[in-house]
């Protein structure tokens, strides 16, 4: 129930942001970051009250990871809204927006299961809590920096491809070492203690590691070529792409030691 | 020489290094590795099968596919580190070390992640309450009690089997608990609950309640009464897989083999019946690369987080400035 009030939430803030969109002039639209702070608000209680439930901290099913990756994109989307250092567009915030609802969207597929489960044996660890918070939490951060790519390569304004660049590299600078600590360094940890073997190639760890290695390509290409290029922007898009397989597409096409999760 | 360091330092050649690295372990995810030659013959055609098991991309990681680039790789990121870390300590201000951190610690993670594919070892053993194994190290790992924790819908809570070690019959460390996420840590070795299996065998209950369990091809002897539990077999007729015991009994009444169930049968006064005896599945893993791999993952936790850190700290002063 308050999982499809944060859902209703993250739409209502969608619309806001469209209506917006067409509306002239640079004023702020100040409606759907509190829509967003309620939804993100729903689904972290949401979790929190799962984990009561379990007796465990709720971040060990597909349901449970979705919730909080689209909660912390609209936490960080809130954040970018109010900063004053960086130009943050209306566009970048409302692709935010839509990237959150789509995870909030897959979560509330009937398809997905829902049901609240304690974990299994291999899961009962505060590594793999610390492990894949963390990993999503740098991943919102490639969300941001795949809208402001995104939007990068569509637009003519070399003004503004600066400013889209800038957040593309902020995001991927600030999101590249949470990201190393949660899905490479912790998750290594974890499986030293879970299996015997702190690496395994198995596809997940695999495609962690491919996503890595995109992003640890990123900030090299972006060293030593000139902000105005594309190739940086396109690196971040594949980067994002990478991560979406590693969540989605492992998870349902290339069964191995994560298939739970 | 200074034009192949200067090559060998480049970024554009450790851009070249991390496509190459990234493209390879794509493709490896997409074929099946590890498997029989004869496997990709029957999953592909056959020009398919012969590429990808005489370029070796059925065993990606090991082969020189992956093993090449990432020694290429090693090379230009020392050299580049050498050089920047160089160039660093030159400088009389404005020293930025965190790359150095981070690249010193990849280069400590890929010498952790040599010692330990060629150091490696592992062995499992099953054992059941009361059995002991001798480790590598002379140690003897006693096995208490294992026990099959579930949770009311019948999903796995956890595994725990509770050891003793003992060495030269000295007790060295008494009722420990081995579980999943929770090893035995003995010196070099690591002590893991790997998994678990129930086995069938033979419960003899004598009139004072005093209980022999019997495994198979073991006998029980008393008051002119011999069981020997011979073997099981699958209950005729039970499609559940539901197993009996086969025993040759002699005296209190019965001679001859004699099949038993849960339900249980009474030779003399003995009640004989089956009953399932659990046995922990212990692995036991010496990583000499382990180490390695864990300092240099702190170096590299410790080097992200400082180039980001001096990154915000130039950038705010430009701002300022």
């Amino acid at each position: 129930m308050i999982a499809t009030i944060g859902f209703i939430l993250v739409i209502a803030a969608a619309a806001a942001q469209v209506v917006s969109l067409f509306r002239k002039g640079d004023k702020k639209e100040s409606l759907s970051p509190w829509l967003m702070a309620a939804a993100a608000a729903a689904f972290l209680g949401v979790m929190l009250s799962r984990s009561v439930k379990i007796g465990f901290i709720a971040l060990t099913s597909t349901y449970e990871s979705l919730l909080f990756y689209s909660a912390f994109i609209m936490i960080l989307d809130i954040v970018y809204r109010f900063q004053k250092k960086i130009h943050y567009s209306r566009i970048i915030g409302f692709g935010a927006t839509i990237a959150a609802l789509v995870l909030a969207a897959i979560a509330s597929s009937p398809l997905l299961p829902k049901e609240a489960l304690p974990p299994i044996p291999a899961l009962r660890s505060l590594w793999l809590v610390i492990h894949v918070a963390l990993s999503f939490v740098g991943e919102a951060f490639f969300v941001i920096s795949f809208v402001a790519s995104l939007a990068f390569l569509f637009t003519k304004d070399e003004k503004k491809k600066i400013d889209f660049d800038r957040i593309t590299y902020t995001a991927v600078a600030v999101g590249y070492p949470i990201f190393t600590a949660g899905a490479l360094i912790f998750g290594a940890i974890w499986a030293e203690q879970a299996w015997g073997r702190w690496w395994s190639w198995d596809p997940k760890e695999t495609w962690a590691f491919i996503t890595w290695l995109v992003y640890t390509l990123y900030l090299h290409v972006r060293l030593i070529m000139k902000k105005k290029n594309a190739a940086p922007s396109w690196i971040a898009v594949v980067g994002f792409l990478c991560t979406v397989f590693t969540f989605f597409g492992v998870n349902y096409l290339l069964p191995g030691l994560h298939s739970y999760g | 020489m200074r034009e192949f360091w200067k090559k060998l330092k480049s970024i554009k050649l450790a851009i070249a290094l991390i496509v190459i690295l990234a493209t390879g372990s794509l493709l490896a995810t997409l074929i099946p590795q590890g498997k029989a030659s004869e496997e990709y013959f029957k999953l592909y055609p056959k020009f398919v099968a012969e590429l990808v098991v005489q370029t070796g991309l059925n065993r990606f990681f090991s082969s020189i596919l992956f093993l090449v680039p990432a020694l290429l790789f090693f090379i230009n990121l020392g050299a580049c580190a050498l050089d920047r870390l160089v160039r660093e300590l030159r400088k009389k201000n404005k020293r930025r070390h965190g790359p150095d951190v981070l690249h010193v610690g990849l280069l400590l993670l890929i010498v952790g992640g040599i010692v330990s594919f060629s150091g490696r070892q592992e062995g499992m053993v099953r054992l059941a309450a009361g059995e002991s194994v001798a480790l590598p190290n002379g140690e003897i790992l006693h096995l208490i009690k294992f026990s099959d924790e579930r949770y009311e819908d019948g999903r796995p809570k956890d595994w725990t089997s509770l050891v003793n070690l003992e060495k030269d019959g000295t007790l060295l460390k008494e009722n420990v608990e081995i579980r999943v996420n929770k090893p035995l840590r003995i010196g070099a070795i690591t002590i893991y609950q790997n998994s678990y299996s129930a086995a069938l065998a033979v419960a003899v209950s004598a009139p004072d309640d005093s209980v022999t369990t019997l495994a198979r091809g073991e006998s029980f002897e008393a008051e002119g009464v011999r069981i020997f539990f011979m073997t099981t077999e699958k209950k005729p007729g039970v499609e559940t897989g539901e197993a009996q015991a086969v025993l040759r009994v002699q005296g209190g009444g019965l001679d001859g083999a004699v099949r038993v169930d849960s339900q249980g049968i009474l030779v003399g006064r003995y009640a004989v019946a089956t009953t399932q005896v659990l046995s922990t599945g212990l692995q036991a893993v010496s990583d000499p690369g382990y180490p390695f791999v864990l300092v240099s993952l702190i170096l590299i936790g410790l080097g992200t987080a400082l180039t980001f850190a001096q990154k915000l700290n130039d950038t705010l002063k430009e701002e300022k400035a």
